[in-house]
């Protein structure tokens, strides 16, 4: 294995090199380096000129141009030397800009690839369970349509209809009665379709389902909830209970008391330690990400001690499920504190609460979960935007494995053991399924990029995105490879963590 | 996870319609059909595929009869160029109860240049685009991925690391740097982007060549004394047909959008010429007060893309339609 | 149309009872099995002999309810006198693996590749009882041990595909006996293995039966892995039993034109130095039967009558051999009932 990676590294620098070189010299020539000094008659244009030749070594042959570039790159990677990444036409440091831009481009793109991927995989295993069903044929529709919408339509579309809305929705936010019916109306559907089954218990599913919605938004509405938002201690212990419950079904199948045992008690510990845990959240000195980090280890730690001792005879699957269920419930605390600093950040933003311009509102100060909330309702849209397609490319890829697999032997083999529907789809089919998908990852990872420089220019973020657009338009090859330099090194490490991921997952490529 | 049915006795009455699973197909099937006729019926079949046709098919007729195109006339009065005073505030004239047409049914834009020739316009040069790119990047991605799957040697190395450097280039931002070079004429911009795109065909194709040319029937083509072309044109070309049509299709959706997106962002059609994207972009801080400047545009893009993907789809069910099945 | 099965004293184990299996396609109606009955004895080896598309293979996948979901299925399946067909789902699955169990034709593909043998194994005990894994790894190595691998317990660690077919074939065995079964359906157990190894698996198999008091129903298109194992035979053609019978007897003296076709067609020693005697033309769609016999238009004993009336399955002149055929009585009166095809083919008037 450690072989394979470092050969992987080595043809990687060696890719890196070509490519490098072949977009630097693309990019040099595909304008006029002096194309905004043109119309320029000020007296001191020969001076003007002479300095953008200097800064970018116009004079030399793109090779030697080229090698400085390469030069000044390979000092990041050298200890004790500082990157230099040139400087565009405007003699800025690109690895200044590049700093600031890297983070924010990075959000954007982990937050679009992570639910793309949770939502795009759940939702293609159901449509490839549900086969033929309404469900499938609404999820492969819109599939077709996420695949065939342009992202910058979307995104201006998310921008100047969405986002304007929202904001003019949330001066008095709440839910009229018609609205609530269709609202119901669409829930019940939706879940009647995701449970499936024989027609009455369909009927009854789509019953509770949009009966429960429209009693919950009407209550809501009602106490003004969506203006003052919190889950509060008695809801953060009920869905703590539910997470228990659901994990547990997934990870094992609620027959294995052991294993639900552990998560409830887990889940448990969770609601009596939220009291514990809320003050120091809320104390403006101690809330850190850092610190909620440390709390998600403990939770892991206090969880995984839970299942080992409760599990009995299923030990792995109840350390696994109770240490998902542990981190569930710190998710939902977190959201918790989240939703608890909307109505102060809606008051210091006049309301408008999704923000359509930027990553983050400037000069922006409060507290440490109003700053999360500010970062979050600036990467909602862009995300949603990027996600799109995708969700799409999911959700097609993982409804066809896992048609295939569904389609194998073994799972026969399974079934004819005796094991339950839940065990045959999640531990033979699904494992299996996940093989492909491994791969898709890596090949999506260039287009959400790609979406990223879109959508950036689109919601003005000051990312690597823009960096390359402004770059490029100018004929400015600095700013360009440093975008490029940052895109294709992730690309490669993503590429290397699916390999190995790869390998992982399938035994007959990790034994050979 | 709720537990599948199991097979229930049921009363004899008529069996529902339903595709068959794949334990039938292997050991039911009888009837004898060739390969165009099986492929023929499953792509009329697929209502989605034909409906995508059909919109694919009444969107290129519209765009290039109405406002004309190569020196022709079209039916269509106004002109894309003429500029003039307002009607109806700029507003769409459209409206479908009661049907009325009026003079500028998508409206016009600022400088009072009829939207629907505008968008005519767009349609024609993103189609046309679209589908040199498809046939551009097609070509070259047969030749190149036959060519390295067949005879091997140094096509195919040079191909797999054409591939593996793209593959470390967002294709956005290789497609962007590239559509600098084509100053803004539709077809070179069509001609450049379909050299960057071919890459994945190529090595579809090369993968169909490297198992089709160890198959049984090749060895006796060869056995007989049929050279290379005969082996290639008559025996593995035919039986690769599927992978290259479906892939063509989804080329040309994807170059759709790979246009527009490019014309939006400033690196693909310039003025004075215009694409569908580019005219989005034009507008698009005009989306508060002039709404109907984006949506037009925006509708032809996404009803083009995905009636393309749909006939990719129908395509793709109709030469491998084992993928779609389930046994349980 | 209710068939005559052998009477035993007590009930048997499983009682198939007029099962059909329909499936609905793209190109019509498929009847894969158009109402079969039989009766499996504790300990018995009942041989399903027949051609592809015969309904072999779909009804003993109803058997064990692994039919798709598109699958209709009518008639009933008593396992110790219940219903199979109308239990409930849970009821069914615990019956599956634990009662009943399957071996599956191909064992390359019939395991899964990212677990390991003994994890397949003890996943097996462990659906259905409440046994730590390592106990159930240490049954696993039990019967690997059992069906003839070496170093068991070090090869519960090896992936399937550190395994060769014949292999792959014992683990499957091994898999189906964990659990101590009343009942293994061995479906086309030997077909995708090497000829020399065939001989092998079906000894593991018999052998392993008797380990555990199995009953084995054992379905081939090899009437000649049948001859040496089976107790009993039942021929299936075109989704109908056609001759029920001790092997015996059905060997000796098939009363089913296509049970002579299949004798005819199996080189022996006795023919040796003879033609093999094939069955002309091909099994019917199963979409659009035509009314009669199906076998008619293959059949050199056909009548008008054979054209019209689809026969019965009734019994012969032994009262434990039943045959679908009007014409049996000519097939008693000749000595070589296989001889029928070779007329046949030298092209009779």
């Amino acid at each position: 294995m450690a072989v394979f990676v470092v050969r992987r590294l080595i043809v990687s620098f060696f890719i890196l090199l070509v490519s490098t070189f072949l977009i630097f010299v693309l990019v040099a020539h595909s304008g006029d380096p002096y194309g905004d000094l043109r119309g320029d008659h000020s007296p001191n244009l020969p001076q003007k000129m002479a300095h953008r030749t200097a800064i970018l070594h116009l004079d030399e042959p793109d090779p030697q141009r080229y090698v400085r570039w390469l030069g000044g790159a390979a000092k990041c990677v050298v200890p004790g030397m500082t990157c230099d990444l040139g400087r565009t036409v405007h003699d800025q440091d690109v690895t200044a800009l590049l700093g600031q831009a890297v983070a924010s481009t990075l959000w954007l793109v982990t937050a679009a690839t992570v639910l793309a991927v949770l939502l795009g995989i759940t939702v293609g295993i159901v449509s490839a369970l549900r086969q033929y069903s309404g469900f499938d044929y609404t999820v492969t529709f819109s599939a077709f349509l996420f695949f065939s919408l342009p992202v910058f339509w979307v995104a201006v579309l998310l921008k100047q209809y969405l986002a304007i809305n929202i904001n003019n929705w949330y001066d008095d936010p709440r839910v009229g009665p018609v609205a609530a019916l269709v609202l119901a109306l669409l829930s019940g559907l939706t879940w009647g379709a995701i449970v499936g089954g024989p027609g009455t218990r369909r009927w009854i599913v789509r019953g509770i389902a949009a009966v429960a919605t429209f009693g919950l938004l009407m209550y809501l509405s009602a106490v003004d909830w969506f203006a003052r938002p919190a889950l509060g201690p008695a809801l953060i212990v009920v869905i703590s209970c539910g997470i228990a419950v659901v994990v547990t079904e997934l990870v094992s199948g609620l027959r294995r008391r052991g294993v639900l045992y552990a998560c409830l008690i887990t889940a448990g510990i969770g609601s009596v330690v939220q009291f514990l845990v809320t003050p120091w959240l809320q104390d403006a000195k101690w809330a850190s990400w850092t610190n909620v980090l440390l709390l998600a280890v403990v939770a892991v730690v206090v969880a995984a001690a839970v299942g080992y001792a409760l599990g009995g005879l299923d030990r792995g699957q109840a350390v696994r499920a109770s240490v998902l269920t542990g981190l569930g419930i710190g998710s939902v605390i977190v959201v918790d504190e989240i939703l608890r600093a909307v109505p102060a950040y809606s008051n210091a933003v006049g309301g408008r609460i999704v923000a359509t311009i930027g990553s983050q509102t400037p000069d922006f100060t409060g507290t440490f979960w109003q700053g999360v909330l500010d970062q979050i309702t600036h990467l909602v849209l862009p995300t949603l935007a990027i996600m799109l397609i995708s969700f799409a490319t999911y959700s097609r890829y993982s409804r066809a494995t896992m048609l295939e697999t569904m389609n194998q032997d073994y799972v026969r083999t399974a079934r004819s053991k005796g094991l339950t529907e839940r065990t045959v789809v999640m531990r033979h089919a699904f494992r299996n399924a996940l093989i492909p998908l491994t791969t898709l990852a890596a090949y999506d990872f260039g287009n959400i990029l790609g979406g990223a420089v879109i959508t950036e220019t689109v919601f003005a973020r000051r990312g690597m995105g823009t960096l390359f657009v402004m770059g490029l338009s100018q004929t400015d090859p600095n700013p360009v490879m440093g975008f490029y330099i940052v895109t294709a090194v992730s690309i490669v490490i993503f590429n290397m963590i699916s390999d190995i991921a790869y390998a992982y997952l399938d035994p007959r490529i990790r034994l050979s | 996870m709720a537990e599948t049915e199991t097979p229930q006795a049921v009363p004899a009455g008529p069996v529902p319609r339903q595709p068959a699973a794949s334990l039938l197909e292997r050991e039911f099937t009888v009837r004898a059909m060739t390969q165009r006729e099986l492929v023929t019926r499953r792509f009329l079949r697929h209502r989605g595929a034909l409906f995508g046709l059909a919109v694919f098919l009444c969107a290129l007729i519209l765009a290039y009869t109405s406002i004309g195109a190569l020196g022709l006339p079209g039916w269509w009065a106004q002109k894309y160029s003429t500029t003039g005073g307002l009607t109806n505030g700029g507003g769409p004239t459209l409206s479908l109860w009661p049907l009325r047409i009026g003079t500028h049914p998508f409206g016009q834009d600022d400088v009072g240049r009829d939207y629907f020739a505008l968008t005519m316009r767009g349609t024609q040069r993103s189609i046309l685009i679209a589908l040199t790119v498809g046939l551009v990047a097609t070509a070259t991605g047969v030749v190149v991925g036959a060519v390295s799957g067949f005879f091997r040697g140094w096509v195919e190395g040079l191909l797999m690391r054409i591939t593996d450097v793209f593959l470390t280039v967002p294709l956005l931002l290789i497609a962007a740097v590239v559509g600098r070079f084509s100053s803004g004429g539709p077809l070179q911009l069509a001609m450049l982007l379909g050299l960057l795109v071919w890459t994945s065909l190529a090595r579809l194709v090369r993968g169909e060549f490297l198992s089709l040319r160890e198959k049984e029937f090749v060895e006796a083509a060869r056995a007989m004394g049929a050279g290379s072309g005969r082996i290639i044109f008559r025996h593995i070309l035919p039986n690769s047909l599927g992978t290259i049509i479906v892939n063509a299709t989804l080329t040309i959706a994807q170059a759709i959008l790979l246009e527009t997106s490019l014309s939006f962002l400033g690196f693909g059609v310039q003025s004075p010429d215009t694409s569908l994207g580019k005219l989005i972009a034009d507008y698009e801080s005009a989306f508060t007060t002039r709404p109907w400047l984006f949506w037009w545009p925006g509708l032809f893009i996404v009803a083009i893309a995905l009636s393309v993907n749909f006939v990719g789809d129908g395509l793709r069910d109709a030469f491998d339609p084992k993928q779609t099945r389930v046994r349980a | 149309m209710t068939t005559s099965v052998r009477e035993c004293g007590d009930a048997p184990l499983l009682r198939v009872e007029n099962l059909t299996v329909r499936f609905g396609t793209e190109d019509g109606v498929v009847n894969a099995v158009r109402g079969i009955s039989y009766g499996l004895d504790a300990r018995e080896v009942l041989g399903i002999v027949g051609e592809s598309g015969s309904g072999k293979s779909v009804s003993s996948l109803a058997v064990m309810g692994l039919l798709p979901k598109s699958a209709q299925v009518t008639g009933r399946i008593l396992f110790e006198g219940r219903d199979v067909l109308t239990m409930q789902a849970g009821e069914q699955r615990s019956l599956r693996g634990r009662r009943i169990a399957m071996v599956f034709q191909d064992p390359m593909t019939a395991l899964n590749p990212v677990y390991t043998i003994g994890d397949q194994l003890a996943e097996a005990v462990r659906s259905h009882e409440a046994v730590s894994k390592r106990i159930a790894l240490g049954r696993a190595a039990e019967m690997l041990d059992l069906v003839g691998i070496p170093q068991p317990r070090e090869r519960l660690r090896n992936y399937p595909h550190e395994f060769s077919g014949g292999m792959r074939q014992r683990v499957m065995i091994a898999m189906a006996v964990i659990n101590q079964p009343d009942v293994i359906v061995a479906d086309e157990p030997t077909t995708a293995l090497d000829v020399t190894v065939q001989a092998q698996i079906l000894e593991k198999l018999l052998e392993v039966k008797d380990a555990v008091n199995a009953a084995i129903i054992l379905i081939t298109h090899d009437l000649g892995v049948i001859a040496g194992t089976a107790n009993r035979v039942l021929v299936m053609y075109a989704g109908r039993a056609v001759e029920l019978g001790e092997t015996r007897q059905v060997f000796r003296s098939p009363r089913m034109p296509y049970t002579a076709g299949l004798l005819g067609s199996m080189p022996s020693l006795e023919t040796s130095g003879q033609r093999l005697r094939p069955i002309p033309g091909a099994p019917p769609s199963l979409i659009n039967l035509p009314p009669g016999c199906p076998f008619s238009p293959r059949c050199p004993l056909a009548e008008d009558h054979c054209l019209q009336a689809e026969p019965e399955l009734s019994v012969t002149e032994q009262q434990s051999h039943t045959a679908a055929c009007h014409r049996w009585p000519v097939m008693a009166d000749s000595a070589d009932p296989t001889a029928f095809f070779r007329t046949q083919q030298v092209g009779a008037p």
